[in-house]
């Protein structure tokens, strides 16, 4: 019983269906620990609805197959929430309750999963850092010396399953921002192809990039997860008409696969360790019949890759942010005259990071500058993805280190901003580029930390993600990583 | 006048769809502020932009009417400013490309026909109405997100005139298309006119002055004609037109400064995210205009050639696309055509009139108007019994037979009976028939006064008439 939380989701639903648990008792260790832990990572614990729902849940018969019956989770603050105040962690949005559940959380709801917390994250999700959101730093569950980041902005969604809280997170990715935090922490972290899950209901960062992703702490509960989430959702125009595969009907199998390795990414990473334990997955899916080349791949569009971001995700960001004026949203000041009282909401409502991004992001669509800095930003963008989509006409995926290092010092964060580190510390925004389906999962761990890597498939295809993944999950032996269970068997050890 | 009016016109035309362009919310107009709203439309993060098919359907039939090349892949872009109508900070429009493009429609001038060029026709969201008092302003909702279109003309129009003519050309097609209510009064349907004028014979084009604020057509057509002239002497002055924004004012009839122009403003256009290009099908676009409601000239043509009515009438009967519609219902019970387009125009129209109606709040069943119409024309009753049940009718909605038995409303029409009627009258009254043939023409009329007067005017006067004269003659 104690360490049922430790499990992962399709275990637990094991566990459930033989009567050794019970949502209620589930759901009360998950806020036990949620309100022991102190990584800064929630903005809101939901107590009391959590228990009577799990109290609910506890009086009925547990549906063999729906996994997430009975399963406490966590969600992402910029997920509307009907009830529960909704801040996405900016000042500007204090006291913002919806009227409203987004799509996910309405799904997710309906299945009979439990919302334990909203948990922290980078103001607005703009930031990879789990640093700026209006509670502050998000730190790095691995490390209780607090001295190192988890990667952001889905911080504490990545803090709630990494510190076995849940099995289960929603976070939203624009750039990397599950896939990033993954890999800081152990995780399994997936991001569907773009249109597969229903973004209604996810506060906008840059549309055109943004994704529903998730924290697992196994492949198989990322797969267990997309069977719930994927469907069409009308409110939703971007989301797909496509018939959805059973995603469950994986088989693991790598045999015949052609995977590419970028090589510019490769040599952007200086850390020899990261290397050599990725080189190791590499001859584990070569070992079971996997054809990995290391290919070439246009250096100039490699560096272009962040600026390509920066440009395009902050442009979207002023238009998307725009309702946020003190008129409808935020804190009323006062004013003279409709531009006061928006300059007041707007000047004390937003942190000075996220000005930042607004004067970069009015800056490229201003028409003197639109042409030379967002359209060439959407230019680049295009050439990426068609570099990209030319590999998976002879590849089944790219794969490659999720980030160049284990997680970062907090107060270190702009050294090593050379140009090749910036390559492989940001490459993961083609997967949002292409709206390809792209996983992070852990490889390594150096000096007890752990470090991921990350496949890209081409987009729909998610069955042969999760069946690469799932062998290179048996490769590593790193299913069900978290840190209270890590620390505990090293201490067996 | 020394100079040629240049003028351009956008127009705004709000839709009468179900429902919102991106929402689900209703729209019904004129009910309690703030009621027809939904997440979106007050921009709730998170909220994600649903586009109206209907909206299309009538954006593809106003393009059509306009002879417009019709775009099958609808893209819309997003228009960044910051206002406080304004609930994303947005606004969703097309602003690559739009719907409808190179246009134009006819009208007439002097009796000849000109053509007068559309540059687009684009779809877009209204923004929500504010209601400005001393010091403080009021948010409606309500109108935030109704479809619009814009329609904007090339600046090939010439004068007042031609403008009044253009806007009500445009009136009538999207009133006739059932897209629009097109109340320039009401809003519905909303005029920004350009104005510059240019010595003859140039080809370049003057400092335009915008005219916003325009509620009505006949304002359109004073606004530029006024336009004109105080450009035109401030030229002869030696002066310049300067770069503004001006608006009319009704009761000088003059236009005034609202705003110098600055830069224009800078709205930082890209693609809409949230909605993916929507190619629409052959079928789609055939169907929309296959199914779009006849249109004003299609209707003139039909009310000429299949009811034969005279065309002074059958203008007046299309003057309002309901009128035209009541007509069209009521004819479906009748084939007297002009009998009963006369009855709709003098009866119908002056019933309106005295009571301060439009034909959408006459509620009679078209039917009962046309059975009227053949009662009358039968001779079955006389004009003034005609009158009594129609009186009636417009009280109490009931078919205008029964009125008619109720009211014991019949015309005494049996010879015999009638040419008894003639002979008590000139017993009684012996010299008739010598004053008759002294010449004395009034006769005729006295022997009808009384024969009335005794049956309470129901006597089918025809008949009497052939009576009255063949007995006086003898």
């Amino acid at each position: 019983m104690k360490h049922i939380l430790d499990l992962t989701i399709a275990e637990i639903h094991e566990a459930l269906l033989e009567g050794k648990v019970t949502p209620l008792d589930l759901t009360k260790e998950a806020l036990r620990r949620c309100k022991e832990n102190k990584d800064n990572a929630f903005e809101m614990i939901i107590e009391e609805d959590a228990l009577k729902k799990a109290d609910e849940l506890s009086k009925m018969p547990v549906p063999k197959d729906n996994f997430f019956f009975g399963i406490p989770y966590v969600a992402k603050d910029n997920f509307s929430t009907k009830g529960y105040e909704t801040t996405a962690s900016s000042n500007i949005l204090n006291g913002y309750i919806p009227l409203f559940d987004a799509s996910v959380i309405k799904y997710l709801n309906e299945a009979g999963a439990i919302m334990i917390a909203k948990s922290t994250l980078d103001e607005l999700a703009m930031g990879g850092t789990g640093t700026t959101g209006h509670k502050g730093i998000t730190f790095n569950p691995w490390d209780k010396s607090h001295t190192r980041l988890v990667g952001g902005s889905s911080a504490g969604s990545a803090v709630s399953v990494s510190d076995a809280i849940v099995p289960f997170a929603l976070g939203s990715d624009t750039g990397d921002s599950v896939r990033k935090p993954a890999s800081y922490s152990g995780l399994v972290g997936f991001k569907p192809t773009w249109g597969l899950v229903s973004r209604f209901g996810l506060f906008p960062f840059a549309p055109s990039l943004d994704h529903v992703a998730y924290f697992t702490r196994s492949v198989f509960d990322a797969a267990i997860a997309t069977s719930l989430l994927s469907r069409h959702d009308e409110n939703d125009s971007t989301s797909s008409y496509k018939d959805r595969p059973n995603y469950l009907n994986l088989d693991s199998s790598v045999k015949g696969k052609k995977i590419a390795v970028i090589k510019g990414i490769i040599n952007s990473i200086t850390d020899k360790h990261v290397l050599n334990v990725f080189d190791k997955s590499v001859n584990f899916l070569e070992k079971n019949g996997a054809k990995v080349d290391y290919i070439d791949f246009n250096a100039d569009l490699l560096k272009a890759i962040y600026p390509a971001y920066v440009v395009i995700s902050c442009a979207e960001a002023t238009s998307n942010d725009a309702n946020l004026d003190g008129i409808k949203f935020g804190p009323n000041y006062g004013g003279k005259s409709y531009q006061e009282v928006m300059f007041n909401a707007r000047t004390k409502g937003f942190s000075a990071l996220i000005k930042r991004r607004f004067v970069i992001g009015s800056y490229a669509l201003m028409r003197e500058n639109q042409n030379e800095v967002f359209l060439r930003a959407q230019k680049a963008r295009r050439l990426i993805v068609d570099a990209c989509n030319k590999i998976f006409e002879s590849y089944d995926a790219i794969y490659c280190p999720a980030a160049p290092s284990i997680a970062p010092f907090i107060n270190k964060t702009s050294e090593n901003v050379s140009e090749d580190f910036m390559i492989a510390d940001n490459w993961l925004a083609i997967g949002n580029f292409g709206g390809y389906p792209s996983i992070t999962l852990p490889i390594g761990f150096e000096n007890d930390l752990p470090f991921g890597a990350n496949l890209i498939c081409k987009p729909f295809d998610e069955i042969n993600l999760f069946n690469i993944s799932l062998k290179i999950e048996e490769g590593t032996g790193l299913k069900n990583l978290s840190y209270p269970k890590y620390m505990e068997e090293k201490e067996a050890k | 006048m020394n100079f040629e009016t240049v003028v351009g016109i956008e127009i705004h035309v709000e839709m009468k769809t179900k429902s919102k362009m991106f929402s689900l919310a209703p729209i019904s107009f004129g009910l309690t502020p703030n009621t027809e709203v939904v997440a979106l439309d007050i921009a709730f993060p998170g909220t994600m932009p649903r586009v109206n098919k209907e909206a299309v359907k009538n954006a593809i039939r106003v393009s059509n009417a306009l002879h417009m090349h019709i775009d099958q892949e609808i893209w819309f872009d997003r228009k960044n400013y910051f206002y406080s109508d304004l609930p994303k900070g947005y606004q969703i429009t097309q602003q690559a490309r739009p719907i409808g493009s190179e246009g134009y429609l006819v009208i007439n001038v002097d009796g000849k026909e000109k053509k007068i060029g559309i540059e687009r026709l684009h779809m877009e969201e209204d923004t929500c109405m504010q209601h400005h008092f001393s010091d403080y302003t009021l948010l409606d909702y309500n109108r935030a997100g109704i479809p619009l279109i814009e329609i904007v003309s090339k600046p090939e129009i010439r004068s007042g005139e031609e403008a009044r003519k253009y806007v009500e050309k445009i009136r009538e097609i999207v009133t006739f298309s059932n897209v629009s209510d097109g109340k320039m009064e009401e809003g519905s349907l909303r005029c920004d006119v350009n104005v510059s004028i240019r010595p003859y014979g140039s080809d370049k084009f003057g400092t335009k002055v915008e005219i916003k604020n325009l509620n009505s057509i006949a304002n359109v057509e004073k606004a530029i004609d006024y336009e004109a002239r105080r450009q035109s002497e401030l030229l002869l002055l030696g002066k310049e037109v300067e770069q503004e924004t001006r608006r009319f004012d009704e009761a000088k009839k003059e236009t005034v400064l609202m705003r110098k122009k600055t830069d224009a403003a800078d709205y930082k256009y890209f693609t809409e995210p949230n909605i993916p290009p929507i190619r629409l099908s052959d079928e789609f676009v055939k169907d929309a205009i296959d199914t779009c409601p006849e249109l004003y000239d299609e209707k003139l043509y039909r009310f000429l050639n299949n009811y034969k009515l005279n065309e002074v009438d059958a203008k007046i009967l299309l003057a309002s696309v309901e009128m035209a519609d009541y007509y069209d219902k009521a004819a479906k019970f009748t084939s007297l055509y002009q009998p009963l387009a006369n009855f709709m125009i003098s009866e119908v129209n002056g019933y309106l009139n005295k009571n301060n109606l439009t034909i959408s709040k006459f509620n009679i069943d078209p039917k009962f108007i046309s059975e009227l119409v053949e009662l009358l024309q039968s001779k079955k009753i006389n004009s003034s019994q005609g009158k009594q049940i129609f009186e009636k009718l417009v009280k109490e909605n009931r078919s205008p037979l029964i009125i008619q038995k109720e009211l014991g409303a019949t015309l005494v029409n049996d010879e015999g009976t009638i040419l008894k009627l003639v002979l008590e009258v000139l017993d009684a009254n012996p010299t008739l028939r010598d004053d008759f043939k002294a010449g004395k023409t009034r006769t005729q009329g006295f022997v009808m006064g009384q024969i009335m007067k005794k049956t309470g005017g129901k006597v089918d006067p025809m008949i009497a008439n052939k009576l009255i004269l063949q007995e006086l003659k003898k």
